[in-house]
Formats: structure tokens, C-alpha cells, sequence
């Protein structure tokens, strides 16, 4: 398990002339983990991930999956989608079978059916048909199937209602709890991700702004409240607003704080929106190496 | 890393290409099916053209001939007009072929994939792109060769039938007739093909690239017009001033050889005008030549034009995999 | 068995309350010695909530000596936890209180704050739990 499950080293994706889409890119996630990519829409979310999946060749820079190059990496890793493109022609039980067809000697039928089944789906019904939940639901069988060690999904509850979000994510943390797949999943609502993943990468602006266990990254900042006149300047401040006689902050101290300051953890949401509200914030680099060589 | 809870895998079945085009076929039924009824209603239509409707059409032009002059003359000219109506049709639909190929290839084959993000999804479902690519021209590759070929060598059956027998048959020249038959269908088919697939890849929308690539064909088409004439040596035949140019074929050039064993462009085209005479002499005319392909060149013509449509189609095919390799990373990831 | 509801806006971590939640159950005669815990994927599926979160709760458990971990079984727990379950004399007490609390027209609200100030008196600083802390992922199993 020393092979991160994600490795990424400057990488950056321009889509013409111009425009960034990802840029000077460096993070690493280890195996095993269940990891959100946060940040607005057009934050390069998507970029990242379809970089990650191979489907998109880098600008500059390099990425590493499972150890190897994207490309190679391909069969043992799975994606959805954003979209959740699907053939719409087929019906839920041919796409299925197709997905057997074209992953022979890793596809697990019992997985994919369960994740087919959850839905109440009429196996012979066309993919045209179905609602945004219902292709969402074949997508990942079909990801789910092929029995990947790296999992990419790129919004994948986007067009889910919360009892069928509640039970796909539960569905999802039974595989990773069960084969130890990693999954990196991608949204612009936090609060969404917040209790499944344990591992966060916040990209903003083309940057990877926060990378980490999300433990260690809450840990790292705190939230204080303070007289107006307080100097926050020893500690790095992603965000601080004085309303009145009284200054707002979240800080990342690099020492003692004083003891009239009024302290708390931020929640991970907090945490977040601190960041994006900042774009000058300076970015938290990578965890420490500890985290792999403790296993 | 434990696996306790894994099922047993599916057993592996017949490996790559074939398993992939079976889902190919299941993807594309419908074009299949109105493609195959196509090409079989265009060779169906082809044989009765070449056979009953090719007897038919000469013995009423046998008849017609026979009359000359009579006041009444008894001819079947229902046979004559249905030959040329019919050859019009079946010859326009075997000259659609390689546009309906390139539309399908540009629009349904590759560009619906790339825009809908069904591509995609293939490449994450255990088919590199390099193979999803290679399968999606092999099969219909050959599926073309049988489709437009063998409407293709009817035509030219069909042609050959009624060559010298009906009055009204096309010249094996004549841009239309020429273009329709032998292999160079097949060779703009899949260039076509080829440009579908290169459209689709490139634009990553549907509609754009079944435009494209049917447009894309109609270069090809104007282009191997245009070049046909220059494809092969023709021949050239030296004619008396009296007589004019002479040689009955594909027409290159013509015009006047002079004294000095140079050419020169006809102003007139015989030598029993007085007019005509004199400005022969004033160039210093001693003969007429014409450059020409005699109908001995239809082969050779036809495989030249076919081999050029088909590097043609190389090279887009070749351009389709590097278009892919480098938006997908997968030459050097 | 034990059926963990998980409160995103109760405030306590998703692996404390996990911890508390078990012990709840031990505390009331619903899980007894020898019991096993569900697995890791059973609660997750149930949850949604991470799979490392349940190891760490249950790794908690574990510290604290009531339930222990057996290769490729599961986790079953160890031992019983105070000496209150569900049928003990001092929760027929505890009832007997409750009925004329009410009758002496207490409302829920008064209850719980008598009640909590009154354990807060005899058990001070049990509820307070140590910030959490990094500890390294296992194999997850």
C-alpha cells in the first residue's frame, strides 16, 4: 500500500491557446482512501479527474495512477461521468452485459446487479427512458463492476434525491469498506461528502488549494474570534472579516494563541468556503510523508 | 488488501475485436439494416437494369433502327425510356454511397460517441481508445467494401451489357458512369469512412462532422473528376489537316502539331474550309493530334483513381489514431 | 444487533457517536458479551458514513477493552458495561422517579435539565472527549 492510489507533479491541462484549465498541480492521495474533490463549478474538478482516468493527455506536468501511467493504469481503474453517458439504444440488461463483454476476467455480475437491483429497475427497459437516478444507478454498475482499486467519479450524485444519494454513497462505502477501493468523487456541495470522505482536495481557480487527511486539515486551522484590534499577523490567515469591535477569523497558527481569544475547529465547510472566499490564501502544502510510512 | 467477499469473475469469453464488434452490430441495427436493404434494392435493381431491361431497351432500338424511315414505325418506347430511367437512378444511388457512408461515419459512428461521452465510456470500460477506434473502422470497413462494391461491379456489369447495343447508353467516360463503377466507389466509400471517423474525433459533435465529412467526399469526388484525365498516359493520335483530330475516348487535349514539332491550339477543324486553310498555313500547321484515353484505359484508370482514394483514406485513418492518441495521452500517457 | 443512526447536526464526530451509540447498546442489555458487531461494509452500506470512521470507533472500543477483534470473524464484544440493564431494579427506580415527575406536572424539557444537572454533580467531566487525533488507517477488512 506504499503505491499512492493518485500522484499528481505540476500537472496542468490547457484547452486551446489559452485557457488553463489545470495548472502547476501537486498532491498525492494515498490507497484506500475515500477522497472529495471540492471547489466551484469550472474549478478544473472535472479536468483532474478525466486526466486521472486517462482520458485526457496533460499539458505539462505528470500524473500517476495506481503507480503507473494513466493509460496503463486504465483497466484496474473505473469513472463515471459527469453526464453519465450511456448507450441509450441498450437496455439496462444489455449494458450490463456489455460491460461484462468488455471487461473479461474482472467483471463481478453479483456487484453490478446489486447496484441495478437497489433501484427498482426493469432490467428490459431502455436507457432513453430512465431518470437522471436510474442512469446515474447504471453508470456506477458499471463502473462498480469492473471491480476497480481506483474509483473516479466525477459528480456522481449530482441528479440523485437524498433517500437515493443516501443509499448509492452507502453502496459505494460498502465496496471501498469491502475491497479496499479507493474513491475519489467529485462536488461543489461540501456537505454532501463530508461524513463518506476521510481525505480532501480542494481546487479552486485551476490550483489545488487544500490537500490532506481531512482530520489533519481541520486540526491545522482554527477558528477564533477576537477583538478588532487583535494582531493576527504571527499566524497564517486564510480569512479574517471585523464586524464592529469584534474580528472574525480562520487561522492557521503557528503558535500559541493568546488566551482571550475565543478558539474553536472549524467544521470542513467552514474550512472550504474560508478558502474559496480567499483566493490569496496561501495553499496548505501536501501532508506530510508520515501518513504512508506509518502503514 | 482483502477480497474476501469477491464473486467469482465472469468467465472470459472470446477475446478483443470480434467481442467488441457484436456490440458494434447491436449499437448500429438500424444502420445496418437500412444500409444492407440499401445496397441489396440498388443490386436487385441493377440486375433487372443489365438484364430484361437492357434486352428490352435493344431489340426497341433494333426495331426503331430497323424502320429508318418509315411513316409508321413500331417500337417499344416504354423500354427505351424506363432503361434510361432506371440506369439514372441506380447510378445516382451507387454515387450516394460513399456520401451516406461518410455522413453515418461522421454523424452516428464516432461523432454521436465523442459528443454524447459514450467514447468515454468505453475507455474506462476496459477498451483503450486506440481499439475502440480500430474496431470501429475494421468492421464497417469491410461491411463498406461489400456494400458499395458490389452495387459497384453490377453497375459496371450492367454498363458492359448494354455497351453497343442500347443507343442511349452512357459513355464508359462520362463522368457519372465512370465514377460509379469498377472500385473507385470503394475507394471513396472509405475514404469517406475514414473521414467520418477523423470529423467525429476532431469536432466532437454529431451533426458537424456528418456535414464535414460528407462534404470532405464531395472534394474527393470534384477532385478525382477533375484529376482523372491526367492519371495515366494516354494516347495521342496524329490526324491529316483535312481530316480534323480524331480518336474516340476520354478527351485530354488536342490541337495542331507544327512544322517545328511544336503544338498549338486548333483555331478551326478541317482544312476543306478555305478559311480554315489559311490560318492552318498562317501557324504552320501540318497536322492535328488529340490527346485521349481509348476505352482499353478504363482499368487502368480506375485503379489509379482507386489506389490514390484509398492513401487518401490512409492517411485520414492515420490521422484519426494520432488525433486520439494525442487527446487521450495514450502514446506516451 | 445495533442500528447506528448518525446525526450530521448533533455536533459530535461521526466515529463518537459510533462509539457511544455501542456502548448505549452494551449499557442496555442489547448487545451482550460474545455478540458480534456488524461489519465495517454492514454499517457503511447502512450509513454512508466512511469506512475508516467505523475502524476508528470500533478500534476506540477496542482500547477501551470492550470489544475485541478476531481475524477474519469480526469484532464481538468482550464485556458488559455498568451495572444498569434494561430490567435492573435501579431502572425500575428511575421509572418510578420519571411517572411522578410528571405527575407532579415537570415538563420533558425540566426533566432533562434536572436530570443532567444531577449527573453532571456525580459523574463531572465524562462527557468530555480528547480533540481528534490522527491515528494511521489499517487495512480495512
Amino acid at each position: 500500500m506504499t503505491v499512492p492510489a493518485l500522484e499528481a507533479d505540476a500537472l496542468g491541462k490547457r484547452f486551446g491557446r489559452r485557457a488553463w484549465a489545470l495548472r502547476d498541480c501537486s498532491f498525492r492521495l494515498p490507497a484506500g482512501r475515500v477522497c472529495a474533490v471540492v471547489g466551484p463549478n469550472g474549478a478544473g474538478k472535472s479536468t483532474l479527474l478525466a486526466l486521472a482516468a486517462g482520458l485526457l493527455a496533460p499539458t505539462e506536468g505528470t500524473v500517476r495512477v495506481l503507480g503507473a501511467r494513466p493509460a496503463a493504469a486504465r483497466p484496474r481503474v473505473g469513472y463515471v461521468d459527469q453526464d453519465k453517458p450511456l448507450y441509450q439504444q441498450l437496455t439496462v440488461a444489455e449494458t450490463l452485459r456489455m460491460g461484462a463483454d468488455l471487461n473479461p476476467g474482472r467483471w463481478d455480475a453479483d456487484t453490478a446487479r446489486r447496484v441495478v437491483a437497489g433501484g427498482d429497475l426493469d432490467p428490459d427497459r431502455r436507457i432513453r427512458v430512465l431518470s437522471g437516478g436510474q442512469r446515474t444507478r447504471v453508470a456506477l454498475a458499471l463502473a462498480l463492476g469492473k471491480r476497480p482499486e481506483l474509483l473516479l467519479l466525477d459528480e456522481p450524485m449530482a441528479d440523485l434525491d437524498p433517500l437515493a444519494r443516501h443509499e448509492l454513497m452507502g453502496l459505494l462505502m460498502g465496496e471501498a469498506a469491502a475491497h479496499g477501493t479507493t474513491v475519489v468523487m467529485s462536488s461543489h456541495v461540501v456537505a454532501e461528502l463530508e461524513d463518506s470522505c476521510d481525505h480532501l482536495l480542494l481546487v479552486g481557480g485551476g490550483q489545488v488549494r487544500l490537500s490532506g487527511e481531512i482530520d489533519d486539515l481541520l486540526a491545522a486551522h482554527t477558528r477564533v474570534t477576537a477583538p478588532a484590534t487583535a494582531d493576527l499577523s504571527p499566524h497564517q490567515v486564510v480569512e479574517s472579516r471585523t464586524t464592529g469591535r469584534q474580528l472574525g477569523a480562520v487561522i492557521r497558527p503557528s503558535g500559541p494563541l493568546p488566551a482571550d481569544w475565543r478558539t474553536g475547529t472549524p467544521t470542513l465547510e467552514d474550512l472550504v468556503l474560508s478558502y474559496l472566499r480567499n483566493p490569496a490564501a496561501p495553499a496548505l502544502p501536501p501532508a506530510p510523508e508520515t501518513l504512508e510510512a506509518a502503514v | 488488501m482483502t477480497t474476501a467477499l469477491a464473486t467469482p469473475a465472469a468467465p472470459a469469453r472470446a477475446t478483443g475485436v470480434p467481442r467488441q464488434w457484436r456490440w458494434l452490430a447491436r449499437l448500429h441495427r438500424p444502420a445496418l439494416i437500412c444500409g444492407g436493404a440499401l445496397a441489396l434494392l440498388t443490386a436487385a435493381a441493377l440486375l433487372w437494369l443489365g438484364g430484361p431491361l437492357t434486352d428490352a431497351s435493344a431489340a426497341a432500338w433494333k426495331a426503331y433502327n430497323a424502320c429508318a424511315w418509315d411513316e409508321v414505325c413500331r417500337y417499344d418506347q416504354d423500354a427505351i425510356i424506363l432503361y434510361k430511367e432506371v440506369y439514372t437512378w441506380t447510378t445516382a444511388a451507387v454515387l450516394a454511397v460513399p456520401f451516406l457512408v461518410a455522413a453515418w461515419a461522421g454523424g452516428a459512428l464516432v461523432g454521436r460517441e465523442t459528443e454524447s461521452g459514450t467514447a468515454r465510456l468505453a475507455w474506462t470500460q476496459g477498451v483503450s481508445p486506440t481499439r475502440w477506434l480500430a474496431s470501429r473502422l475494421t468492421l464497417p470497413a469491410l461491411l463498406v467494401v461489400v456494400g458499395s462494391g458490389l452495387p459497384a461491379a453490377l453497375h459496371r456489369w450492367a454498363w458492359t451489357a448494354a455497351d453497343g447495343r442500347v443507343d442511349t447508353a452512357k459513355s464508359w467516360h462520362s463522368s457519372a458512369t465512370f465514377l460509379a463503377g469498377g472500385t473507385v466507389p470503394v475507394g471513396l466509400a472509405l475514404a469517406g469512412l475514414a473521414a467520418g471517423a477523423l470529423a467525429g474525433l476532431l469536432l466532437s459533435r454529431a451533426m458537424a462532422a456528418l456535414a464535414t465529412a460528407a462534404v470532405a467526399v464531395g472534394v474527393l469526388w470534384a477532385g478525382a473528376h477533375a484529376a482523372l484525365p491526367y492519371l495515366w498516359p494516354s494516347v495521342t493520335r496524329v490526324s491529316g489537316l483535312r481530316d480534323g483530330p480524331l480518336g474516340s475516348g476520354m478527351h485530354v487535349g488536342e490541337g495542331v502539331l507544327t512544322a517545328d514539332g511544336g503544338r498549338a491550339a486548333a483555331p478551326c477543324f478541317t482544312s476543306r474550309l478555305p478559311d480554315c486553310r489559311e490560318e492552318l498555313a498562317d501557324l504552320g500547321a501540318t497536322a492535328f493530334y488529340r490527346d485521349f484515353h481509348p476505352a482499353s484505359h478504363y482499368w487502368p484508370l480506375q485503379l489509379v483513381t482507386t489506389g490514390i482514394l484509398l492513401a487518401v483514406a490512409g492517411l485520414l485513418t492515420y490521422a484519426a489514431f494520432q488525433v486520439l492518441r494525442r487527446t487521450t495521452g495514450t502514446a506516451r500517457g | 444487533m445495533v442500528d447506528y443512526r448518525i446525526d450530521r447536526r448533533s455536533g459530535v464526530a461521526t466515529y463518537v457517536q459510533i462509539v457511544q451509540q455501542t456502548k448505549q447498546a452494551i449499557r442496555l442489555g442489547l448487545l451482550v458479551p460474545g455478540d458480534r458487531l456488524p461489519t465495517a461494509r454492514e454499517v457503511v452500506e447502512a450509513t454512508a458514513v466512511n469506512p475508516n470512521t467505523v475502524l476508528k470507533a470500533y478500534r476506540e472500543l477496542e482500547r477501551e477493552g470492550l470489544v475485541e477483534a478476531r481475524r477474519g470473524l469480526g469484532t464481538f464484544v468482550r464485556r458488559s458495561l455498568g451495572a444498569a440493564p434494561a430490567d435492573s431494579p435501579l431502572r425500575a427506580e428511575l421509572e418510578d422517579w420519571a411517572a411522578r415527575a410528571r405527575e407532579s406536572g415537570l415538563e420533558r424539557e425540566d426533566v432533562a435539565a434536572l436530570f443532567t444537572a444531577v449527573l453532571e454533580t456525580h459523574y463531572p467531566e465524562q462527557a468530555a472527549h480528547a480533540a481528534p487525533a490522527h491515528t494511521p488507517q489499517g487495512d480495512p477488512s
